[in-house]
């Protein structure tokens, strides 16, 4: 008996395969935005590798993070083009994963029966962020401690738990060796294991529901047309993540991500300090926002306006039509539009300067 | 224990009456206290009262400057320097029979103050670690020392503290506050006070201009010398020829104590030279630089070395030693911050340079010792670390070129590749 006829008849290798040659994906004029999941689950694999890799010289105190990460960048053979795909995958992880959920909500990919997968979606995006802010802090430098004061000192703002929150995460009232032990734990066990539980449901879903076909195609009588998954969109695919693997690359070699100077808790803070891009709508909607609005704190109000926000965005397959037709339809496409320019509005002014 | 108890209202009469009694009788005798206190405090100073009214301003204003003076504060009346009766609210108040000396001559000055200020369980009083004012300091001042040969233009106690309106030192308003000083003191010490003496003029300009003065009068550090830091204060004199090693060491202790065993030290002495004055000056001493030390003109050395002598050539040769430590690392420096622009991480090429940097502190300190063998050494020894710090920037630099390299090379791959999968793609598409 070969080996393969070994493994097939134990793992059922035959089922997989009819999956494999059965799963189709439709083709139209929307189809290039069925490759960004893809891409992001792509990027999550360099970040896995490139992350074990980290791991292995990575000492998670106050004394040794900030040194480990030098001797890493310094001493040890490619750990400096290591952790510079780590620090960029992440970013463009994140903006893989912006255009996914933009994408799915413009086309209304959420609609029935695919609500589920939506929310696991959005719950993986929030993953993400908590994976950006959790290792921005790690190489323990002065930016990244300044970066995440002013972030969980918002997140003190939260009404009722906010203190709790901050608490928890710091691991008291400032930001401490025990916060970048306690983050680091955040970053390389509690994260993952619920992004490999909530991954694995989302990709589960996308498999057993298939390619969702936007309202307008459907409309239109289509997708008359499909391709195989395997090979033809496979390889459409390597192509993309062929070329992100070239962007990273060019990114690390061109732009080298920096270490800064080591955190000092006395040091005053920075000038000009902003969180990481995919936080800075928000900082720029709490930094416009005046002190007190309507006998409320400005901060406040701004903080519990994004947990609305997230909350309605989360709960849009069963606020908007369920064929993705007519006036509401519409109106949750506006909705889609209004957030998209918001957030590039919001970001782009957080770098050229503007407080308005 | 039993009959030792005492019991409440036993002692005689109705049960708390007696008690009450004296708490009332209590009560009132705090209230009188209290009365007594408030009147006597209320109480008017014939001196403050009378001379406020005057009408000639040379007796009016002491009033208005007391009023701010930290012996108002304290509580002393005029009557505590000038005597007198302050209750007597007549001109009878002044009668020398009541004490009354009126203003004290100018050598009675000092005598007057320190008859408190030289007081040490007077003083605590007021404070309980106070400055204790010595008269046989004072006696050994210049001041003094003219003041007591008939000289009335010399300064007292009065001329530096203020007279009716004196504050603490502490006080930035104080004559003698450290960034106040050098201006006090170039009062007198001008050319036109002090035209027919044989005193020189020129310090508070000199000193103005110096790294001192600037670091003083410029910036506000209070930690940089003022003239008393140099010369005393109540016993101001100018440093004698042997002593200015000693005045500059008391802040540059390490460069002193090195001068002190230096051959050049007993050089300097043996010709009259003033140590650190020589080559530093003293007013107008200037932020020591690199140039100074250089063999040509404009360097202190050839000020006293013949050119060609066996003393200017060792200076030539720890001269050339000395500029090539700050040229190497310099260098190190320029190829460091060329790769930093370029993204690259140097730290440890960093701390080999800035320990290269400490050793050219170092020499600069060390050169001091005057000591060709211990100079050289240090000026190996940073200049090994020069080396190392370039190198790094070297090997970052290169590294850098590499990583392009690399980057080119694999981006190549990876678009080779990707042709490959898309012709693939063409070719199942295509069957």
């Amino acid at each position: 008996m070969s080996a393969r006829e070994w493994l097939r008849t134990r793992l059922g290798l035959d089922a997989l395969q009819h999956v494999v040659e059965e799963k189709r994906v439709p083709v139209h004029r929307h189809s290039l935005w069925y490759y960004w999941g893809g891409m992001t689950l792509f990027l999550f694999g360099v970040q896995v590798a490139t992350g074990i890799l980290l791991v292995l010289y990575y000492r998670p105190s106050a004394g040794e993070a900030y040194e480990s990460v030098r001797f890493l960048m310094t001493q040890v053979s490619f750990g400096w083009l290591v952790r510079s795909i780590h620090s960029w995958s992440a970013n463009l992880m994140v903006a893989a994963a912006m255009v996914h959920m933009f994408s799915a909500f413009m086309l209304k990919a959420y609609r029935q029966p695919r609500e589920v997968t939506w929310l696991t979606g959005m719950a993986l995006f929030a993953l993400c962020l908590a994976f950006g802010f959790s290792g921005y802090l790690l190489p323990w430098n002065q930016l990244a401690f300044f970066a995440t004061k002013v972030g969980t000192d918002i997140m003190a703002d939260v009404p009722l738990v906010g203190g709790f929150l901050a608490r928890l995460l710091r691991g008291g009232d400032q930001i401490t060796g025990g916060t970048l032990t306690r983050f680091f734990g955040f970053h390389v066990a509690v994260l993952p294991a619920l992004m490999t539980a909530v991954l694995g449901t989302h990709l589960f879903l996308v498999q057993w529901h298939g390619m969702s076909v936007p309202p307008g195609v459907e409309q239109e009588g289509r997708p008359a047309k499909t391709m195989k998954f395997v090979p033809n969109f496979l390889l459409r695919d390597i192509v993309g993540w062929l070329a992100a693997l070239a962007a990273l690359a060019l990114l690390a070699a061109l732009f080298p991500w920096e270490l800064g100077l080591k955190a000092d808790p006395y040091a005053p803070a920075p000038a000009g300090i902003k969180p990481e891009w995919y936080f800075a709508w928000m900082f720029q909607t709490l930094r416009i926002l005046p002190s007190r609005v309507l006998g409320l704190e400005g901060e406040m109000l701004g903080i519990v306006g994004f947990g609305l926000a997230a909350v309605v965005w989360a709960a849009v397959p069963f606020l908007d039509a369920p064929d993705g037709r007519g006036t509401r339809a519409r109106l949750w496409s506006l909705v889609g539009m209004l957030a998209i320019a918001y957030v590039i509005l919001f970001t782009v002014l957080v770098y050229v300067g503007g407080r308005a | 224990m039993t009959a030792a108890r005492v019991v409440p209202g036993r002692a005689g009469g109705a049960p708390g009456a007696r008690a009450g009694r004296a708490l009332r009788a209590l009560a009132a005798a705090m209230l009188a206290l209290a009365l007594a206190v408030s009147v006597a405090g209320a109480a008017k100073d014939s001196c403050v009262e009378c001379h406020r009214g005057l009408d000639e301003p040379r007796l009016r204003a002491p009033v208005a400057g007391y009023a701010h003076d930290i012996h108002s504060e304290r509580g002393f009346s005029c009557a505590a320097c000038h005597g007198g009766d302050p209750a007597d609210p007549e001109v009878t108040a002044m009668d020398p029979d009541k004490g009354f000396k009126g203003a004290p001559s100018r050598d009675q000055v000092a005598p007057l103050c320190a008859s408190c200020h030289a007081n040490a369980a007077f003083m605590k009083r007021y404070n309980p670690r106070p400055y204790i004012f010595s008269l046989a300091e004072w006696q050994t001042s210049v001041h003094c020392k003219r003041e007591s040969l008939g000289d009335q233009k010399v300064a007292t106690c009065t001329n530096c503290h203020g007279v009716h309106g004196i504050r603490t030192p502490r006080d930035p308003a104080s004559p003698i506050y450290p960034t106040n000083v050098p201006r006090t003191c170039a009062k007198c010490h001008n050319p036109e006070y002090m035209k027919g003496r044989p005193v020189r003029t020129d310090q508070f300009a000199l000193f103005s201009k110096s790294v001192h003065g600037v670091a003083l009068l410029e910036k506000g550090d209070v930690s940089a010398p003022a003239c008393n830091d140099c010369h005393g204060n109540h016993g101001a004199a100018p440093p004698g020829l042997k002593d200015v090693t000693l005045v500059c060491g008391t802040c540059h202790g390490r460069e002193a104590e090195l001068f002190e065993g230096s051959r050049m030290k007993a050089g300097m002495d043996a010709q009259g030279r003033r140590g650190c004055v020589t080559c530093h000056g003293n007013h107008g001493v200037l932020r020591p630089t690199d140039d100074m030390l250089s063999a040509e003109r404009g360097g202190v050395c050839v000020g006293c070395h013949v050119p060609g002598s066996a003393a200017e050539n060792g200076t030539r040769e720890i001269v050339m030693s000395f500029r090539g430590l700050a040229g190497s690392v310099t260098a190190a420096d320029s190829l460091l911050r060329v790769a930093e622009i370029r993204g690259m991480e140097t730290a440890p090429g960093r701390e080999s340079m800035k320990e290269a940097q400490d050793r050219l502190v170092g020499v600069r300190a060390g050169l001091h010792s005057f000591d060709a063998k211990k100079i050289g050494a240090a000026l190996d020894e940073g200049a090994s670390l020069a080396r190392r710090a370039a190198d790094y920037g070297r090997s970052a630099l290169l590294d850098w070129r590499n990583r392009r390299v690399g980057m080119a090379l694999s981006v190549g791959v990876i678009l080779l590749l990707m042709g490959l999968v898309i012709a693939r793609i063409r070719r199942i598409e295509k069957a």
